[in-house]
């Protein structure tokens, strides 16, 4: 469901879900999500990309995110060897169903990065909301509970 | 060798003669034109002309209503039976009718797959229900009980023996290559009088599996027609070789037929070579020809092959 | 197990259309063996389903619930407190467990949300094979564990056709081996090839499904 740019005036909320592995140690992403202007981002840390399943990033974007964004290590970086790998394989999978079903395939993407400054972070929190401003606000916000 | 059904095909083969079968395949519709006009150019080419079934899992015309018309027009007509699409009821009760119309040769084959479909240019029917009730060798017996002891796989009698000319497929050269010529066994075991190969052009290849069946007998227990199909190009060759089990082909045969100024003519020759190559080899009593969709190049193939004319002229 | 795969989200929504609250019912048994329909597979499917039919103009609400098995009785009843609550049923469980809730709950719609297709192993994580096709006539026996039946497209009983692909694959689907070639590979291995030259006849297969809707009677267990 991609929406005209121009008519679109929101701030999509963005959730950054990123391995703790990926930051560096001195990284103040609190600091850094308070400083953002133009989208809501909110940060949770993982113990491993891998730890999040298709149906964690499918609640998050059912419950009203615009946008989802994982972030993991990179090819033969990840601590617990194939977990980034493993969590790239199902974000595809949850990206082709929400392409499926319409709701833009490009509300959600992975990441792999490591040393990752809070800055960086906010850049791909960014491009993610970029992506969700072009598919326009999320048609579930407001929907009934479950 | 005679199983005393009395066929042409038999009697060609009873007689010591190298045979020669041609392949006609049935029209997309219900026109019997379509085979009238085969008819008129192939009489006399062959002693006996296969009629296949559904080839490719497509449907066409039967092969009991081409070899019907195949008969009137004064040809002899070896009905094809896959197992693909009639279970054993079906079968023996097609037999029954085939029979009753004056067909005398079958040759039983599990047949392509129904996903197999014309290679992807038709739509065929590839959400169709399987059937393989039974499998070509259990189909085999099924016929020769039919005429040594007139029962029906039940053990049931039938009103009388039904004398057909039974014959079978065989692949040499597909994996497991060390098992085929034990399957090739299980087939004469199972009653089948001759034998229609696979494609050959790989004439060594296809010599040394011709020798494992010598050694076991088999050559003088069924008598072997190597399966010849005469090639139009070198794509053709390729796609063969690339795609099809059991069909392998020399790259200067390919080769060949790329550079040839004249692909018609190339390929006849190429056939008519193939034709005397396998004719020398111990064992083989004949010849099946194929021309896919292209029958009316058989006539010339068989009479620079120095076959012609056929025994009884049939 | 019992392998069963999603239908097409479209499928589903069509299917959901007109409802306003559904349960969707997952098993914790085969199906979530096969990554089809256990309580993972339930709460993917449940917020896909609730943006799906809110794209599609009909929102609905869908409560959620996994059995440990729904070809149970006791455990089918455990859906009898939220049932009431709904005005249909869609079961991702194997078509034994989704006729198992119909004939619960029969006053209402169940819909299938997946289709029922084999009885496979999990050769590896993610790649499920088939191994049986409930014959109702084993003969495991004769061909060194390899099933001829379900793993050969033709089910041929005495040897392999003239599809062997030179890889060793079967020419109707090249991902997947010639079961006969295997089976030739076993005796050959133990020097038993001789012995596949045995005519095997044609198969009875009226103890299957061939037969007739099957229905196994055991006396000494009846109540």
């Amino acid at each position: 469901m991609v929406r005209n740019v121009d008519a679109v005036d929101f701030e999509p909320e963005i959730v950054v879900l990123y391995c703790q592995q990926c930051v560096a140690e001195d990284a103040d992403v609190a600091a850094a999500a308070k400083a953002v202007s133009g989208f809501r981002p909110r940060f949770e840390v993982m113990p491993c990309s891998s730890k999040v399943e298709a149906s964690h990033v499918l609640k998050l974007i059912e419950q009203g995110a615009d946008g989802v964004a994982v972030v993991g290590c990179p090819e033969k970086r990840c601590r617990f060897l194939v977990g980034s790998t493993m969590a790239e394989k199902r974000i595809e999978y949850a990206r082709g169903l929400l392409d499926e079903i319409r709701m833009g395939a490009e509300r959600l993407g992975m990441d792999r990065a490591s040393q990752l400054s809070a800055a960086r972070l906010v850049e791909i929190a960014e491009h993610r909301a970029a992506a969700a401003r072009a598919l326009g606000p999320n048609p579930m916000k407001g929907a009934t509970g479950p | 060798m005679t199983k005393g059904v009395g066929t042409n095909l038999e009697q060609v083969l009873a007689a010591g003669t190298f045979a020669v079968t041609a392949e006609v395949g049935p029209p997309r519709g219900g026109d019997p034109e379509a085979i009238r006009r085969k008819a008129s150019f192939l009489r006399g080419v062959a002693d006996a002309y296969n009629v296949t079934d559904n080839q490719t899992a497509v449907v066409r015309m039967s092969s009991i209503a081409g070899a019907k018309i195949l008969l009137d027009e004064g040809l002899e007509p070896v009905m094809q039976m896959t197992v693909r699409d009639r279970n054993r009821i079906a079968l023996q009760s097609d037999l029954l009718g085939a029979w009753a119309l004056g067909i005398r040769n079958c040759l039983c084959i599990s047949g392509d797959h129904q996903k197999a479909g014309a290679g992807g240019k038709l739509k065929g029917h590839p959400g169709a229900k399987n059937v393989y009730d039974v499998d070509s060798i259990q189909l085999l017996a099924v016929l020769r009980d039919l005429r040594e002891q007139g029962v029906q796989e039940s053990g049931d009698a039938v009103d009388e023996p039904v004398p057909l000319f039974i014959g079978a497929a065989w692949t040499p050269l597909a994996p497991p290559e060390d098992f085929r010529a034990l399957r090739l066994a299980k087939k004469v075991d199972a009653g089948a009088d001759f034998i229609q190969t696979q494609a050959v052009y790989d004439v060594p290849g296809f010599a040394a599996a011709v020798e494992s069946a010598r050694e076991m007998e088999l050559t003088e227990r069924t008598a072997i027609l190597a399966g010849i199909i005469v090639p139009r190009s070198a794509g053709m060759l390729r796609y063969m070789n690339a795609n099809v089990p059991g069909v392998n082909v020399p790259d200067d045969l390919i080769q060949r037929m790329k550079s040839a100024k004249d692909p018609r003519a190339e390929g006849i020759a190429v056939t008519v070579e193939l034709i005397e190559a396998v004719r020398a080899l111990p064992g083989i009593r004949g010849v099946h020809l194929q021309a896919i969709e292209a029958e009316q190049l058989l006539p010339e193939v068989v009479e620079r092959a120095g076959l012609l004319p056929r025994p009884g002229n049939k | 197990m019992i392998v069963a795969e999603w239908k097409p989200i479209a499928e589903l929504v069509q299917m959901l259309r007109g409802h306003k609250k559904v349960l969707l019912a997952g098993c914790a048994t085969c199906v979530a063996e096969c990554a089809s329909g256990g309580e993972r597979e339930v709460e993917t499917l449940a917020p896909l389903l609730r943006m799906a039919m809110q794209v599609d103009g009909n929102p609905i609400q869908i409560r959620t619930k996994t059995l440990e098995r729904q070809c149970e009785w006791e455990f089918v009843e455990e859906l009898a407190e939220i049932v009431p609550e709904v005005d249909a049923i869609i079961s991702i469980a194997c078509g034994i467990g989704i006729q198992a809730l119909a004939e619960r709950f029969p006053d209402l719609p169940v819909y299938p949300g997946v289709n029922t297709t084999s009885l496979a192993i999990r050769e590896e994580p993610g790649l499920w094979a088939v191994r049986c096709a409930a014959c109702g006539d084993c003969v495991l026996g004769d061909t060194y564990g390899l099933c001829p039946i379900a793993r050969c497209a033709k089910s041929l009983m005495n040897g392999p056709c003239g599809g062997t692909r030179s890889d060793g694959k079967c020419e109707v689907d090249e991902d997947v081996d010639c079961v006969w070639n295997l089976i030739v590979e076993r005796a050959r291995a133990r020097g038993k090839m001789q012995e596949l030259t045995e005519f095997r006849k044609a198969k009875d297969w009226s103890n299957s499904g061939h037969g007739g809707p099957k229905r196994i009677l055991r006396e000494e267990l009846r109540p």
